[in-house]
């Protein structure tokens, strides 16, 4: 049966090409399963994984060679918002935002394939970190407090629903988080008095499944407002945990309305994602009365703290500590300063900072380190498991903070003034606290995250424009371009045709590095097309 | 079939002329038709805020590009409301006539007429009045548009009311508020951006800018209308100081005297700061320029005020103004930055040190 035989090998050949080929068959497509294990060639989510690590381990790039790193592309939105978001890359095309905007482009030629606009919206238009993705879909989040699902094919909405009240105060920014079947939205909204939330919802219909409110209503007695859930957490799918961190309480200056810790506002929470419920918290600011929100990326590392294999969490805060927690039960293994901080009376037992009172505002002022844009802000740290280091942008600074009677308890309350600031990366020993390198990057401070790769290079930029190559063991600049604007954004890399890149925006203006072809053939390092992590 | 052939070229040749013909070009700001290159008498003024020879000429030219009110078209064609206070007559004399990049030029527009044009290019545009002839209804529907604009840009720093937010200063209070006129003072800072307090640039048009003056003269005169209302901090705040404990720290433990002199730099501080403006002065002041020598392989040895350093490049302007730039790794260089001795002082003081030193030097008027 000569015909039957071969239209069977013929059938299995193309079946098995298929299976060896699945980038081939599925487009703008993404598996929830690639979150849990993103192959080298995507970056599916805002952190690049679920980990918040910030880390490649993509390796053509070395120390060695990243001095002839060299421009592929550029994409000019051809707008003045600022990008803050981290684009995420799928099947060859990257998504990427501002308020109000989303850009797909194609990651090997640089080239728009579709451009979407909302239309003009009230509510704040401070930034938009990027968005989510779940299989054929996008999800985004805009400044009247809608999530907006789109088709990433060409952009078309499929539907939108309202996740908050912008005519209250709130307002959204955050990149989605997408965890199983749950699109998982946080809000902002500091100058009102108004309970923060996580809300999870379905993918298919945009209908709520959960909702977890960071404090009491508005109006319950001696009680707090605030804690607001703006940028995107992380996830263990072994613990099946949600880490997030939250906001400041509000009013902002005035804590005298406010007695005790005020739970949950700048804290760690825990929660299950399934059902939104609550399973550890850790209190990172009690009673913060300097708007120091907590929200920084709670990055995941599995590690060794005092000669013990331990599940942690790290976090470099605006308050101007670095807290390593067991992500298991929320306790305290370190708290430590990363830089100048003169608020607090010391760290209890537990790991959380003891608040002076007599650094509150106060209506002749209060000299206050840091400033009230804190030692770190939105933008994303990097873990080297290599090196063991904590690498952050960070930001030693002084303000002077006021509040009067006068100012009332209702939203800001006060007002608060930065005197000076620099920006400084710093490399943190997460065993001791101790840093192990700095990196001066410019007066008056830089807004650039950090990512690092398995080959021992730090990507970062300053606030002078230069997007920068370190030595992540030294913290030695290894190669820098003038970008023409600081970088307000956390990098990314991915390998796409056997290059790895690493794409960094500013301005308004998305870059594409990468090693030049021939440095790449010389020096035999490229690595294997599909590498699992 | 040949006859044809010539039939069918002679038609296209025919064709092309015919579509090489000359075109008029009707603006779209009028209906009324005008040759690119000749220019035309003004048109005869018949009903009362009709246009100027100026204004036709700007009509029939520069609106179909600059727009019908001169509020530009960004990012492409920039406004041109208070152009003659970013150019002289002759810079936009000689802009207009030779063109640049995507404009064009204009090098036979009569001498009159760009006499006309400049004229009206130095007035200022008033909003529309409303058709009833209104203009307080009018300029609340301005102010108005200006709150939805500032809400959407401002109102996270600087307050949803303007008096004060995340970062930004309370603006009821502003002293540069208060002395602006119709814009001139606020639309500079909104353009330019304060970089150096992490203000951003805002590259709105004219109108938009107009609107958000509005906006925050309105919210000025509601706040001063509502004392004790407001959020922000008062000369009358920063009086809790002792004057003596403030001249006993200038002279110890701040070690002041190094660099200042009560009767010399100093003398007078307080009549040209006053209030926030005086602490945030006497901790920090921002507008320092810190100098620098530079020393070039040669040996030879260049001083300056530090115009430019970052990791890579060094610049200095030097005492006759020049501006020169070199490579890090190429030079050495020296900077000379008192200012630090303020920055070394944040670690030490205490917050009474501040409010005694603050006494004491709000009597050097």
């Amino acid at each position: 049966m000569k015909s039957l035989r071969h239209r069977a090998v013929l059938a299995a050949g193309v079946l098995s090409g298929l299976a060896a080929l699945p980038h081939l068959v599925l487009s703008q497509n993404l598996n929830p399963a690639e979150l849990l294990h993103p192959s080298a060639d995507s970056w599916p989510g805002y952190h690049g994984d679920y980990s918040g690590r910030r880390h490649s381990h993509l390796t053509q790039i070395t120390p060695q060679n990243v001095g002839k790193l060299s421009l592929a592309w550029a994409f000019q939105t051809d707008q003045t918002a600022l990008i803050k978001s981290s684009p995420l890359l799928v099947d060859g095309v990257l998504y990427f935002t501002v308020p109000e905007n989303i850009w797909a482009v194609d990651a090997r030629s640089g080239h728009q394939l579709w451009h979407y606009t909302y239309p003009p919206s009230p509510g704040d238009h401070i930034g938009n970190r990027g968005v989510g993705m779940y299989k054929g879909w996008l999800y985004f989040t805009t400044p009247d407090c809608y999530l907006v699902s789109l088709n990433a094919k060409d952009g078309t909405v499929r539907w939108k629903v309202e996740v908050a009240d912008v005519k209250k105060g709130y307002w959204t920014t955050m990149a989605p988080v997408v965890v199983g079947n749950h699109i998982i939205v946080g809000v902002s909204g500091d100058l009102d008095n108004l309970t923060g939330y996580l809300r999870s919802v379905d993918p298919e219909t945009g209908q709520t499944q959960w909702q977890w409110d960071s404090t009491p209503p508005a109006g319950t007695p001696n009680s707090t407002t605030g804690g607001m859930t703006w940028i995107p957490g992380t996830y263990d799918p072994s613990l099946n945990l949600l880490y997030w961190g939250t906001g400041n309480p509000t009013p902002v200056l005035n804590g005298k309305v406010r007695p005790g810790d005020n739970l949950y506002t700048c804290s760690i929470v825990a929660l299950n994602p399934d059902t939104g419920k609550l399973v550890w918290a850790f209190s990172v600011s009690p009673h913060d009365t300097h708007d120091w929100d907590a929200v920084e990326v709670p990055v995941l590392v599995d590690g060794t703290f005092q000669g013990e294999p331990r599940k942690m969490l790290m976090q470099a805060s605006r308050n101007g500590y670095f807290f390593v927690l067991d992500r298991t039960n929320g306790k305290s293994l370190l708290t430590a300063p990363y830089g100048p901080v003169n608020w607090t009376l010391g760290v209890d037992k537990e790991g959380h900072p003891i608040p002076n009172p007599a650094k509150e505002p106060a209506p002749d002022g209060r000299l206050i380190a840091p400033d009230e844009g804190g030692m770190t802000n939105y933008r994303s740290p990097s873990f080297d498991p290599k090196t063991g280091l904590f690498i952050v942008d960070a930001h030693p600074s002084y303000s002077i903070y006021f509040a009067k009677p006068a100012d009332g308890a209702y939203g800001w309350a006060g007002a608060d003034y930065g005197l000076w600031g620099k920006g400084v990366i710093e490399a943190i020993d997460y065993r001791t606290g101790k840093i192990r390198w700095s990196h001066e990057v410019g007066a008056g401070g830089s807004g650039a995250g950090v990512l690092t790769t398995d080959s021992g290079v730090t990507f970062t930029g300053d606030g002078y424009g230069n997007a920068l190559a370190f030595d992540t063991a030294t913290g030695k600049t290894l190669w820098h371009a003038g970008t023409g604007a600081p970088m307000q954004s956390s990098p990314i890399s991915y390998e796409l045709d056997g290059r790895q890149y690493i794409v960094t925006s500013s301005g308004g203006v998305m870059f594409a590095w990468v090693l030049p072809q021939s440095s790449i053939l010389a020096s035999g390092t490229a690595s294997p097309a599909h590498t699992r992590p | 079939m040949k006859r044809t052939r010539v039939i069918v070229l002679l038609a296209a040749a025919g064709f092309l002329a015919f579509q090489c013909r000359q075109m008029t070009i009707y603006a779209a700001s009028d209906g009324s038709p005008s040759s690119p290159s000749a220019s035309q008498s003004p048109q005869p003024q018949e009903n009362a805020g009709s246009a100027s020879p100026g204004a036709t000429a700007y009509g029939e030219h520069c609106a179909i590009c600059h727009g019908d009110n001169r509020e530009g078209n960004l990012p492409a064609f920039p406004p041109l409301l208070g152009i003659n206070r970013q150019m002289s007559d002759q810079q936009i004399t000689d802009l207009v006539r030779s063109g640049k990049g995507r404009m064009p030029g204009f090098p036979k527009l009569r001498q009159e007429e760009l006499n006309a044009l400049l004229q009206f290019l130095s007035t200022s545009n008033s909003p529309t009045p409303a058709p009833n002839g209104n203009s307080s209804v009018a300029s609340s529907s301005l102010s108005e548009a200006g709150y939805g604009l500032f809400r959407q840009n401002c109102a996270f720093c600087h307050g949803r009311d303007a008096q004060g937010g995340e970062t930004g200063p309370d603006l009821t209070q502003s002293r540069l508020v208060r002395r602006d006129v119709g814009g001139d003072r606020i639309s500079e800072v909104v353009r330019n951006g304060r970089p150096e307090k992490k203000m951003p640039a805002f590259h709105f048009s004219n109108q938009e800018i107009y609107s958000l003056v509005a906006f925050i003269h309105e919210q000025q005169a509601k706040a001063a209308s509502r004392p004790g209302g407001r959020r922000g901090v008062e000369v009358a705040d920063l009086q809790t100081g002792n004057i003596e404990a403030g001249r006993r720290y200038f002279n110890g433990a701040g070690n002041c005297v190094a660099c200042h002199s009560p009767t010399g730099d100093l003398a007078g501080v307080a009549s040209r700061y006053e209030g926030l403006q005086l602490e945030e002065q006497m901790l920090y002041p921002r507008d320092v320029k810190n100098r620098v020598t530079v020393t070039l392989p040669s040996g030879k040895q260049i001083s300056g005020t530090v115009a430019y350093l970052d990791e890579f490049t060094i610049a200095l302007r030097d005492a006759d103004g020049n501006y020169h730039s070199w490579a890090v790794g190429k030079v050495k260089y020296k900077l000379d930055a008192p200012v630090n001795a303020h920055v070394d002082l944040f670690g030490k003081y205490t917050d009474d040190d501040i409010h005694n030193l603050m006494a004491y030097l709000q009597t050097l008027r």
